[in-house]
């Protein structure tokens, strides 16, 4: 028999399990299998490793599922309790941006007048209004850091 | 189906601890026989297991309910096995995403007797587990997910985060290995 039909055939022993044959090849295959006695034995050891590895049996850890949900109800209990904060410090951060907009023109005249009284360039006195803006990020940037990296201690304490 | 996913989206979303009780119960076989196909040690399986929960509970919200949520659950469990790897240092990322063109995968630490050997039946062990563990575990994982899991083809290049070409390439290996390798001992 040709070579070229048996790896063929082996090519498509996989395949059918894998991503599955059209049915001409299903009925090819079959065909083949029926007059080649060696290809017929590599598509029943396949069968057979596929049933062996499908039956292996893992047993589990006792009260895994329990440890496990406890642990996870603990950790939505902290989430939990964190959860307000956070809000707060969302509005927080939102009402401090909304009084800087509404502020905005005072805040830039006073920098303007201490510009001008300290003999300041222009350059910098800006520079400092700017800056002025960015306070209420940097500050909720820190403490979302900040707690990020407790939340990382805890995690590996309880670990 | 699809209601069912966007139900349990939603149930995620929301951290319903009734629904996670729930999911740890039903998924607890397939996520800790994944893992411990995956370490190759049961204790760590154990860690990683609940470290698996813990994420899920905490990225609840980003699971869309578009796939199934083994797929996403797996996926969670790899991404934590991968990263423990990369603390510990024990192998070069690229070893890690591309295996097919260095030496292949193998998040069990080599030196450890595998999981077949620990929780199969000395019966069980002579053939099956000595075969299996001639198995690189890059195409154990697949064939695990393939053919204990029941996973689609799309879904295991979810999992592995990996192209469909390189999932089949390494089915198609990982079969041949299998076989391979049962015949080895069974002879």
């Amino acid at each position: 028999m040709n070579e070229n039909l048996h790896t063929r055939a082996e090519r498509l022993i996989a395949q059918e399990r894998i991503e599955g044959i059209t049915k001409s090849e299903g009925d090819w295959l079959a065909a083949h299998l029926r007059e080649c006695a060696a290809c017929a034995q590599v598509a029943q050891q396949t069968s057979d490793a596929l049933r062996t590895l499908r039956g292996l049996p893992v047993p589990l850890p006792r009260g895994l599922a329990a440890r496990t949900q406890f642990r996870v109800q603990l950790r939505a209990q902290v989430m939990r309790e964190r959860e307000p904060k956070r809000r707060l410090l969302w509005i927080m951060c939102a009402m401090s941006w909304a009084l800087g907009i509404a502020t905005a023109p005072y805040v830039w005249r006073a920098f303007e007048w201490a510009g001008e009284r300290l003999g300041m360039p222009r350059l910098i006195w800006e520079m400092g209004f700017g800056l002025w803006w960015t306070i209420p990020a940097l500050v909720a940037a820190a403490i979302v850091l900040l707690e990020s990296v407790r939340l990382a201690n805890e995690n590996d304490q309880a670990r | 189906m699809a209601d069912d996913n966007k139900a349990l989206a939603q149930g995620l979303k929301r951290r319903d601890p009734d629904l996670l009780d729930q999911l740890i119960e039903q998924y607890q076989y397939r996520l800790f026989r994944y893992l411990l196909y995956l370490t190759s040690s049961r204790e760590r399986a154990e860690d990683f297991f609940q470290e698996t929960w813990i994420r899920v509970l905490e990225r609840g919200h980003q699971y869309d309910g578009k796939y199934k949520f083994e797929a996403w659950l797996f996926r969670i469990a790899r991404n934590l096995v991968i990263d423990w790897q990369r603390q510990k240092k024990m192998q070069s990322l690229d070893a890690l995403t591309d295996p097919e063109e260095g030496a292949p995968m193998e998040f069990a630490a080599q030196n450890q007797p595998s999981p077949l050997h620990l929780v199969l039946t000395a019966e069980e062990k002579i053939g099956v587990h000595a075969s299996l563990d001639r198995i690189p575990t890059v195409y154990r994982e697949v064939l695990v997910l393939r053919f204990q899991e029941e996973l689609g083809l799309e879904e295991i290049a979810g999992v592995l985060a990996a192209p469909l070409s390189t999932v089949k390439s390494r089915l198609y290996r990982g079969l041949e290995a299998l076989r391979g390798a049962m015949q080895g001992g069974a002879a």
